[in-house]
């Protein structure tokens, strides 16, 4: 072995827990439901089921009134009650409550204020924030190193709103963590609780091997979520409810690509273009027999065709889209088989639904009947919405473009900042905009990849999946309900850098927090720096929207939704003007 | 027809309009024997607030005031309306007083220097785009000191590696100056390739006297040579979008404290019945 290389032992799935978790815990779940009934034999010796529950799960305790999860929450675990009992609310809690309230907007002279109340040195707080006095309806408290929010005068609070008590052995939060959607519910404990907390890797193994609890959940999600996603296709906007009911039975779940996809993907994990898209998984292969019509649930993928040695990107397709219609529709009309005319990967993570061929073509195609070309005109549409025609030839600057936004996973991005270079004049009156904004700090950077003039600014893009989310101790950064926007909460943020590791476009940035006199905020106990996650709010507080859009003299800079790619290819267009 | 291009033809047909109406209004009012000097003075007035009135609205980006892609439309074709209300008002080129004349040089150059500023600004951009790096101007200093250290590195190295100083000697002569700093005033005005094919030839020339080891360190020089031609080139076209605009708003401040001077001379020399 040369010099130049350590043998080091190779990074493996649990070498990182989720939790402190003992063999004795271990051998306790073994020996009680739903895990006493699993069996052990159907896991491979590389993924035994005691590896999950001591790499996978964690236990929590938690006092009367902790918040266990908020409703809008993203989750990327599920809960076992092992001991005591929990409440799930069951109508919407005070933002304020959550951590979440709304910034007001500012007043006309509350604006102008601006002029001189803005702090003159950077990242000015009037506190360090995290137990706010103005709310004393909400405390935090440490447990075991992990900060817990809870909530004061539970039952006067749960008299308004009503909820559902769940006790020992009942699963709450695995729709959330495997599906990658906001938690529908907030849970509080209800007086001292031991729950399990299992990641979404763990259950999703667990699953695979353990029919009893895919049954369970995927009744679950057909119960709750199914219909009304089935129903938001386009595609089945008109079936009677009794086919929708029969193609919900028949419709398989499929999983692809890395929950975790943010972990390796950034600008320190760049690789070739070739390489990367022949990492990615593969869910429909050009060339094969169609084995049902694919509807994308949640994520990204890839639809590119062969080209040369290589895959050329047609488009890329988000939730409610559906791939492989036309061929279904082709081969029914002919009564030839027809394969897939394109390929289709998993770019970061994926859900898919398939409806199995025979099912479309018993089910969904008789009952489209006269409007079978109206059919696939909507489906057209639909992929319409975020791509060129599938079906015609793109040209080759629109097939880097694509490929661009695919690679960078661009596509992630509701409010993406566009810059072009071939119009931006480097003034920097959108960073001067943005720091006139946020008194005296802008909030993104004006740099970020390029594709030939075209710029995508280190601004947040308030992601359709937006994995900083995940893991926020405190809730403190969440998506509005409202809007859309992802916004941080200054006053709950506790600086652990969470969501600023997990950002993969380098969109949020911890900063050191200064009192108004200009010193800096130090921990008491550590004498280490307060910090605070900082980035882009889209001006939420303000009268005008996003200030540096509207900064922009030359028409150089905007703020695009990559599912319309329709707006951002017209917005591209005018540019060769 | 691009969306550029519509909104150009639209903005400069209101502009065509807008002039005709006033053209209109002056000779209604000649033919009652009326004069318009008054009225087409105070339209200038206001035009030349609201043209100032722009930087005004850059500095408010908290307020609801409209887009600054509208500010700026209204701000060119107001500007480029200026000239004919300045026609009207005026009569002649060149006023016969001296503060109407020092009022008249600084209002050609305001619309000088704005005509030349619209003229960059569309055609600096692109050029900017095609250097292979976005650079940040601030940063233009501290990227050229790190592209200096690394081209001593690699001299520094290519000595200690192969015991000649062909490489150093040819540094020494012809890009320790490259290297040194910022160009010079020429290259601000209009800056070429032509030093950077220069050298580049010249260090082809030099390949064949260079060893093994000075011919590597010389292909690393070639990196950083155009590098720092990249670097000098986005420090010029930047510098120049900047100093512009700068004389531009310094005009406009004197070309506003000069109108109103103007204004209340007029007024306060008007004469007529008290």
């Amino acid at each position: 072995m040369s010099e130049l290389e350590i043998a080091v032992p190779r990074p493996r799935r649990w070498n990182e827990p989720f939790g402190e978790m003992a063999e004795a815990d271990v051998d306790a779940l073994l020996r009680i439901e739903p895990f006493r009934s699993i069996d052990a034999n159907a896991f491979p010796p590389s993924l035994p089921l005691r590896g999950i529950l001591l790499g996978d799960t964690r236990i929590g305790r938690y006092q009367a009134g902790d918040l266990i999860v908020r409703e809008g929450d993203y989750g990327h675990s599920a809960f076992l009650v092992l001991a005591g009992t929990v409440r799930v609310v069951l109508e919407r809690l005070d933002a304020k409550l959550l951590g979440r309230e709304e910034p007001p907007r500012r007043s006309w002279r509350q604006a102008i204020a601006q002029l001189w109340s803005n702090a003159k040195l950077p990242e000015v707080r009037a506190s360090a924030g995290a137990n706010d006095p103005a709310n004393d309806r909400v405390g935090t408290r440490d447990e075991s190193g992990t900060a817990r929010v809870f909530l004061q005068d539970v039952p006067r609070l749960l008299e308004k709103t009503g909820s559902v008590q769940l006790g020992v052995g009942e699963i709450f939060g695995e729709l959330a963590a495997l599906t990658r959607t906001p938690r529908t519910a907030t849970v509080i404990a209800d007086g001292r609780a031991t729950l399990l907390e299992i990641r979404w890797q763990g259950l999703r193994d667990i699953m695979r091997r353990s029919p009893a609890i895919r049954e369970h959940v995927e009744q679950l999600y057909r119960e709750n979520s199914l219909r009304v996603h089935l129903r938001e296709t386009p595609l089945l906007y008109d079936l009677p409810d009794n086919i929708i009911e029969q193609v919900a039975l028949a419709t398989e779940f499929e999983s692809y690509g890395n929950f975790d996809w943010y972990s390796d993907f950034g600008p320190n994990h760049a690789r070739d273009a070739t390489e990367q898209i022949a990492a990615e998984p593969l869910i429909a292969e050009e060339g094969d027999r169609p084995t049902g019509l694919l509807l994308i649930r949640s994520g990204f993928a890839r639809m590119s065709q062969r080209h040369g040695h290589g895959h050329r990107t047609l488009a890329y397709l988000g939730k409610g889209q559906v791939f492989g219609f036309s061929e279904l529709i082709e081969s029914h009309a002919t009564g030839e088989g027809v394969p897939w005319r394109h390929s289709l990967r998993a770019v970061g993570y994926v859900d898919v639904l398939r409806i199995p061929t025979e099912v479309v073509r018993e089910l969904i195609i008789p009952n489209c009947g006269l409007w079978i070309a109206d059919c696939g005109l909507r489906m057209q549409d639909t992929q319409q919405s975020a791509i060129r025609n599938p079906k015609s030839e793109i040209s080759a600057s629109d097939a880097r473009l694509l490929d661009f936004l695919a690679d960078h996973r661009f596509l992630n991005g509701t409010q993406t900042m566009l810059i072009n270079l071939d119009r931006c004049t480097r003034c920097d009156d959108c960073v001067r905009a943005c720091a006139a904004t946020h008194d005296n700090n802008p909030r993104f950077i004006r740099q970020g990849p390029k594709h030939d003039n075209l710029m995508v600014a280190n601004a947040c893009m308030h992601c359709v999946d937006p994995v900083c989310m995940i893991g926020c101790p405190t809730g403190a950064i969440a998506r509005d309900a409202n809007t859309g926007t992802v916004r941080i909460n200054d006053r709950t943020c506790i600086g652990c850098s969470t969501c600023a590791n997990s950002c993969p476009y380098e969109a949020i940035r911890m900063v050191e927090i200064r009192e108004p006199g200009g010193a800096f905020l130090v921990d008491e106990a550590t004498q280490q720096p307060i910090l605070k996650a900082t980035k882009c709010d889209f001006c939420a507080a303000q009268l005008t929207g996003p200030a540096c859009q509207n900064a922009c003299p030359h028409d150089a800079l905007v703020r695009v939704d990559m599912a319309n790619l329709t707006g951002l290819s017209q917005w591209l267009g005018r540019k060769a003007g | 027809m691009s969306f550029f291009t519509r909104r150009r033809i639209r903005n400069a047909s209101l502009l065509v309009l807008a002039l005709a109406g006033i053209v209109w209004w002056v000779r209604a009012r000649e033919q009652t024997l009326d004069s318009s000097a008054l009225g087409t003075g105070y339209l200038l007035l206001a035009a030349v607030f609201f043209l100032a009135s722009y930087n005004v609205r850059k500095k408010l980006p908290f307020l609801p005031l409209g887009g600054s892609t509208a500010w700026l439309q209204w701000h060119i074709y107001v500007g480029i309306g200026t000239v004919g209300v300045f026609a009207l008002h005026a009569r002649t080129a060149w006023p016969s007083g001296w503060l109407e004349a020092l009022l008249a040089v600084t209002f050609y150059l305001t619309v000088g220097s704005g005509l030349v500023g619209l003229y960059l600004t569309r055609t600096i951009p692109p050029q900017l785009a095609r250097v292979s790096d976005e650079i940040t101007y601030e940063r233009i200093p501290a990227f050229r000191r790190q592209v200096r250290r690394q081209a001593e590195e690699v001299v520094l190295e290519s000595v200690a590696a192969s015991g000649a100083t062909t490489l150093a000697d040819f540094y020494t002569a012809r890009l320790y100056g490259f290297f040194a700093g910022a160009r010079g005033w020429r290259y601000l005005v209009r800056p070429t390739s032509a030093l950077r094919r220069a050298l580049m030839r010249e260090m082809q020339d030099v390949r064949r006297y260079l060893s093994e080891q000075e011919q590597i360190g010389c292909e690393r020089l070639f990196t950083l040579v155009r590098r720092k031609d990249d670097l000098d080139f986005h420090d010029a076209r930047q510098k120049v979008l900047k100093l512009w605009l700068f004389g531009h708003i310094g005009l406009t401040y004197a070309l506003v404290l000069l109108a109103v001077l103007h204004g209340l001379l007029a007024h306060a020399f008007h004469g007529g019945v008290a």
